[in-house]
């Protein structure tokens, strides 16, 4: 859901690095609050890491607690640069579509954050978070009583069965696979869908020995290796519940039926979205979500700069708006923050993106290179380039401050003392180095983010030794282009942020030695066995012992491999209208809250 | 005239075709997989076949095209349901019906053309009109002096100005928005104005520019001189000879000015965060969608096309001299 890998972070990408390169000229922060700001997002980022706890009943149990001066009614305006490229939940992966699916479907189990930052899964249409059997193997939910679709149809376990089975189906492509995965199991390990070719559709259906519906009530998953994670996997966007009498195959991506407090009422792709309240949705059912609003008017191509603008004038409609996953321009940062009551109106946070210097292994054989170049390079002016001490902050290490095992202070190679790198150390590591190796070839999207990046990755190696050779690549196309196993490059700059709090998402996907293929996110094409073993040890493990296995993949990887550079923690800072209340950062969104929020006057 | 006709649309219909078979062949002979583009993260080789069977292309390129070119004249039957003709393909990006989403959006272009076009026409011609009447007084000068100054002007720098102005600091109008007319005609009108009248200002500085330059040119000509020299008017003149001769090449700009607004308005509909067929293009281009490109370049080049034949009716109209052969 967070990658900077998919289409839709591509764009973002895009984006972002439209509005930023003015930018440069007041990334300095100067101003009084940025050492402070800083202090406190480090602070909040401890709250951010916090393991996952699971709900039980209890916790599970509706209606959600009040927001504190909540008031009902009013119609929230919604902002967003790009159109959302599905609606069908087996289709959503990314932060977009994530938001809005927050406020159309359900799931089995759904996150939730206290007024603290405290991170939990509860039980959505489940009771509770799941009842975990045979060693992390099985998984039992049941379903809460009385959970209707926007039609007026009772959710059963039949309708669990069938999201999950057309997770199998050819024309759900662009969701998360992890579920479909793990029921394949080794066995069709390299194509899931070989499972179950017909999505359930054909009238052939999953054998109880993967996924059991024994009664309307109770859903029953079984696993060839223990799945610790699944009740947050379940939580994803990408795993609602698609109602059977409603499917309607392709075409459910243009006509979703609702399952949450809101409804579709009308649907322009790239245009407009107008969500109304679903009177079929039952707020005793749900321990999350709210039915504040009237409803939602998305409005999509506007660009950032011009949300910017709107939201800080804030005049007339805008005084009731949001912005769905853009942020504040970066060349207007500086506007919102020196004046009190715009800064007043701003929700921020870390985002899961850790964006390093990744190296081609293939090429950059020589770990001392690797090394050389990790303590060149120059953090600061890179975050320099993205706003600042409101755009980033200088990473350490590979986990981001979002995820659970987050180490602050782990540093090997004194990234947080030396910034602006440490020319010293690199040049004594490239005493013994071939003039031959010293030659690197550098990928950089040609977009104006890419172009800053570019000089600063070159100002800080040449000054090194190396030779620099930079080469620009189409910035629509990057993640492509870097994701072919035979490129012709020695590093590039990449994102990547967990899906769900866990570095099972983030080690996995991006060091496993068998993801390596064309196309896939390990950017690096690292090939370790021993991270693959401690891989597939941590995946297997509870959670707190799963955290030291992550621990210990993490300090190998950035030790003994080095398959990437970190640069930087990527930040979110986004505005909101002064009519707008209950608004704050979801720590698992990383984007606004969007289930909170409530008109102060309607 | 009537072959006139039949000749110039036959002619539009192969040019049309071969502006197609340009863009899809240039498209798909570029380096970069759209496949490979959507598959987003985890993206194996088995993800990935799953994308391109889903949007077709794992088919052959001339059936692609084939079926693209056949699809216009007799619909094309989707996944998600039945294409009726023209069907332009279904966009790769959102899945919608291009012809749909052309169709959808073309109202906001079509207002800020159409609105445009009454604005600059009436006060840019009218002004360069008055200006050639009274050349050389102070109203000329006036005239002459702001159309240059306006000219210089660009719909990215007027634009935000406004919005600053009358939008952000005083909120004396809403932000700009498309509303159909058959759904609230004040909200059209006020939704849209701000829009049209920047780019209109733009276009009105050189239709002024353009029209007393052209009408001096015709009050300079031998039958205007001969028609003055025979005792007539001067009013009667300008408006039984001059004015007639001085359209020529206002109807050609206005022409080529019309078409590749209707195609889209692409500045204008980004800085006021409009929805119409110039920012669809944009997103087209952007996500690398085919069958959205195509699209709007054949919806584009239609209106290019047809104008082309309008202009040349209009010539005859204008100019009885003017002969459709």
């Amino acid at each position: 859901m967070k990658s900077f890998s998919s289409r839709r972070a591509q764009a973002i990408v895009v984006a972002i690095a439209a509005g930023s390169l003015a930018l440069t000229g007041c990334s300095e922060n100067k101003g009084t609050n940025t050492g402070k700001d800083s202090k406190k997002d480090q602070k909040e980022a401890s709250v951010q890491s916090k393991a996952v706890t699971y709900a039980d009943a209890a916790g599970s149990t509706g209606p959600a607690k009040d927001v504190a001066g909540a008031q009902s009614g009013g119609t929230i305006t919604v902002y967003q640069e790009a159109g959302l490229s599905h609606l069908d939940p087996g289709q959503t992966y990314v932060s977009d579509a994530g938001q809005v699916a927050n406020l159309l479907f359900r799931r089995l189990t759904q996150f939730q954050e206290d007024d603290k930052g405290n991170v939990s899964v509860a039980g959505d249409l489940a009771t509770d978070s799941g009842k975990m059997s045979d060693g992390g193997k099985t998984w039992t939910f049941t379903l809460k009583d009385g959970i209707k679709d926007a039609k007026g149809n009772v959710i059963t376990s039949a309708d669990v069965r069938h999201t999950v089975e057309r997770q199998f189906a050819k024309f759900i492509f662009d969701g998360p696979p992890y579920l479909q995965t793990w029921l394949a199991g080794d066995k069709y390990a390299k194509d899931y869908r070989k499972l179950l070719p017909g999505g359930g559709f054909d009238g052939k259906h999953l054998p109880k020995s993967v996924l059991d519906t024994p009664d309307d009530k109770t859903v029953i998953f079984h696993f060839d290796q223990a799945r610790p994670d699944l009740p947050q996997t379940l939580a994803m966007a990408g795993y609602a519940i698609v109602p059977t009498k409603d499917d309607t195959k392709e075409k459910y991506d243009k006509a979703p039926v609702a399952t949450g407090p809101y409804k579709i009422q009308s649907y322009k792709n790239g245009k407009s979205l107008v969500l109304v309240k679903n009177t079929n949705w039952d707020p005793k059912t749900d321990s999350v979500r709210h039915q504040y609003v009237d409803g939602f008017n998305f409005q999509f191509g506007v660009t950032e700069s011009t949300q910017t603008k709107r939201l800080i004038a804030d005049q007339g409609d805008d005084k009731n708006a949001i912005q769905l996953t853009g942020g504040v321009e970066a060349t207007q940062i500086q506007d919102v923050i020196k004046n009190p009551s715009v800064n007043a109106r701003v929700t921020k946070g870390y985002q899961p993106y850790v964006m390093q210097l990744t190296f081609n292994l293939d090429r950059v054989k020589d770990l001392k290179v690797r090394q050389a170049i990790t303590y060149a390079v120059n953090s600061k002016s890179l975050i320099a380039g993205e706003g600042g001490v409101y755009g980033g902050d200088v990473a350490p290490n590979y986990f981001a401050p979002t995820l659970p095992g987050y180490e602050a202070k782990y540093d090997p190679y004194g990234r947080l003392a030396t910034p602006q790198g440490n020319i010293a150390k690199a040049k004594e590591l490239l005493k013994s180095i071939p003039a031959s190796e010293k030659k690197v070839v550098f990928a950089y999207a040609n977009s104006e983010n890419g172009q800053k990046r570019k000089v600063a990755i070159e100002d800080a190696l040449t000054k090194v030794g190396f030779n620099v050779v930079s080469k620009e690549v189409d910035a629509a196309s990057y993640y492509e282009q870097i994701g072919k196993l035979d490129n012709p490059y020695d590093m590039y700059i990449s994102g990547w942020g967990q899906d769900w709090p866990s570095p099972g998402t983030v080690v996995t996907p991006v060091y496993d030695g068998s993801q390596v293929s064309d196309g896939s996110p390990n950017y690096s094409h690292v090939k370790d066995p021993k991270v693959d073993a401690l891989i597939k040890k941590a995946l297997s493990e509870q959670p707190t012992e799963a955290a030291k296995t992550w621990k210990e993949a993490q300090h190998y990887l950035m030790e003994k491999v080095l398959p990437a550079a970190p640069l930087w923690y990527t930040k979110q800072f986004q505005l909101s209208g002064s009519n707008v209340g209950g608004a704050r950062y979801g720590s698992v969104s990383s984007l606004i809250d969007i289930n909170h929020l409530f008109l102060k006057k309607s | 005239m009537l072959q006139f006709i039949i000749r110039r649309t036959v002619g539009a219909l192969v040019t049309l075709f071969l502006i197609s078979a340009a863009t899809f062949f240039l498209f798909v002979a570029a380096p970069s997989d759209y496949a490979s583009l959507a598959c987003g993260k985890d993206c194996s080789p088995q993800r990935l076949e799953d994308i391109r069977q889903a949007l077709g292309l794992n088919l052959p390129i001339v059936q692609q095209f084939w079926d693209f070119m056949t699809g216009i004249v007799m619909g094309r039957d989707f996944p998600t349901g039945h294409c009726s003709a023209p069907c332009l393909g279904q966009s790769f990006y959102s899945g919608d019906m291009v012809w749909g989403t052309i169709m959808d959006r073309f109202p906001t272009t079509l207002t800020l053309t159409l609105g445009g076009a009454v604005v600059f026409l009436v006060v840019g011609v009218g002004a360069g009109m008055v200006a050639a009447f009274r050349r050389g007084s102070m109203v000329d000068k006036v005239a002459t002096g702001v159309s240059m100054v306006l000219s210089s002007f660009q719909i990215y720098f007027l634009g935000p100005i406004v919005l600053i102005i009358f939008v952000y600091s005083t909120g004396w109008m809403d932000n700009p928005q498309y509303v159909p007319i058959t759904q609230n005609p004040w909200g059209w009108f006020t939704g849209m104005l701000l829009p049209t009248l920047v780019m209109a200002t733009i276009f009105t500085a050189q239709y002024t520019r353009m029209a007393r330059s052209s009408m001096i040119e015709q009050l300079a000509e031998e039958h205007v001189r001969t028609a003055r020299a025979k005792g007539m008017s001067r009013k009667y003149v300008f408006f039984r000879y001059a004015w007639r001769g001085s359209m020529i090449p206002i109807v050609t700009v206005l022409g080529i000015d019309l078409s590749s607004m209707l195609g889209g308005a692409v500045v204008t509909e980004i800085t006021f965060s409009l929805q119409g067929i110039g920012r669809l293009a944009v997103d087209g281009a952007v996500h690398k969608d085919l069958p959205l490109t195509m699209g709007v370049m054949l919806f584009g080049a239609f209106f290019i096309l047809l104008f082309n034949i309008l202009t040349d009716i209009a010539y005859a109209w204008i100019d009885p001299r003017v002969r459709l052969s």
